[in-house]
């Protein structure tokens, strides 16, 4: 039973987005990735999600400012276990352009485990898809 | 009823438009800024990328056995603005269309352009100098054996021969 449902789960992970604080460029290239049908990130078999409880690949924005910090790791630690956390733009790897400021004081790898990270400000459309194709092959293993 | 058969059939004609990638290819605007690129034969350490890019992810730090300048750019803090492009007077630091940015977190702190820029000690004092890059002479125009003389000194050197070579021509 546990192997014929870990087979289908592997053909379906969800997502679901955070926003750390974001500016909206990275978001609105997810929500591009999803829902336009030059990228459709849908092929992947993925699927945004609107509940944390329901996602299985998170991916993060913004540079975890001091505001929203708290709030980010409640909605984080909401996620069940296995979890892949994408980390998308340069906010949240390294603080970008924000970095030394004192309203986003940490990283997000400094806060949670990061599996992948996908530089850009914003990134491609196709550089977020690469991002979630590595987050797809680190859950397989993680099941 | 006539019409939306029509755009029916033009679709089945003109097949799906999403693209296959990641499975197959997709397409790069000709003007994308993508990841930096660095070329350390045209550099000639002047900063001014430095000072300018608003992540903070290029970094000039003198060598260790002091035989030249680390340049490392940092792909996970460049906000790809485009501004040291812009301002690079030898275009040694030029975009790529090149996007692939993901990768994995064991990664991260590796994920940099380097180059190494060598420097070449005056030949007057010995002291260590950052070489003229060719790019920079050709902007200047002619350039005379005078001229790639006085480039082969450190800037005191140069100065003071300047001086020198002025007085003795008005002698």
């Amino acid at each position: 039973m546990r192997n014929v449902m870990k087979n289908i789960v592997q053909k379906s992970p969800w997502i679901y987005r955070i926003n750390a604080g974001s500016c909206n460029g990275c978001d609105v290239e997810m929500a591009t990735a999803a829902l336009i049908p030059r990228y459709d990130v849908e092929r992947l078999g993925c699927k945004y999600c609107g509940s944390p409880k329901h996602a299985d690949i998170v991916l993060i924005s913004g540079p975890v400012t001091e505001v929203v910090k708290d709030k980010v790791l409640r909605v984080f630690n909401e996620i069940p276990y296995p979890k892949v956390v994408v980390a998308v733009g340069i906010c949240p790897i390294s603080g970008g352009v924000f970095r030394d400021s004192y309203a986003a004081r940490n990283t997000l790898d400094s806060l949670i485990q990061v599996d992948v990270n996908v530089p850009g400000c914003p990134p491609r459309p196709q550089a977020i898809i690469d991002g979630i194709a590595k987050a797809l092959e680190i859950w397989k293993t993680m099941l | 009823m006539s019409s939306f058969l029509k755009i029916i059939l033009q679709n089945l004609i003109k097949g799906p438009s999403t693209e296959k990638y990641p499975f197959g290819d997709t397409f790069e605007p000709a003007g994308l800024r993508g990841k930096l690129r660095f070329n350390a034969e045209a550099c000639i350490a002047c900063g001014t990328c430095e000072h300018v890019c608003a992540g903070g992810a290029i970094r000039i730090t003198e060598a260790e056995d002091c035989s030249g300048l680390n340049m490392v750019i940092w792909h996970n803090s460049c906000c790809y603005c485009g501004l040291c492009q812009f301002f690079c007077p030898t275009k040694a630091i030029r975009h790529t269309i090149d996007y692939h940015t993901a990768h994995k977190q064991e990664d991260k702190f590796n994920y940099a352009e380097r180059g190494f820029i060598k420097t070449v000690p005056c030949s007057r004092c010995g002291k260590q100098i950052v070489p003229a890059a060719q790019e920079l002479l050709e902007q200047a125009g002619n350039s005379s054996d005078e001229i790639k003389d006085l480039l082969s000194m450190c800037e005191k050197c140069r100065q003071k021969e300047t001086v020198i070579r002025g007085a003795l021509r008005n002698v």
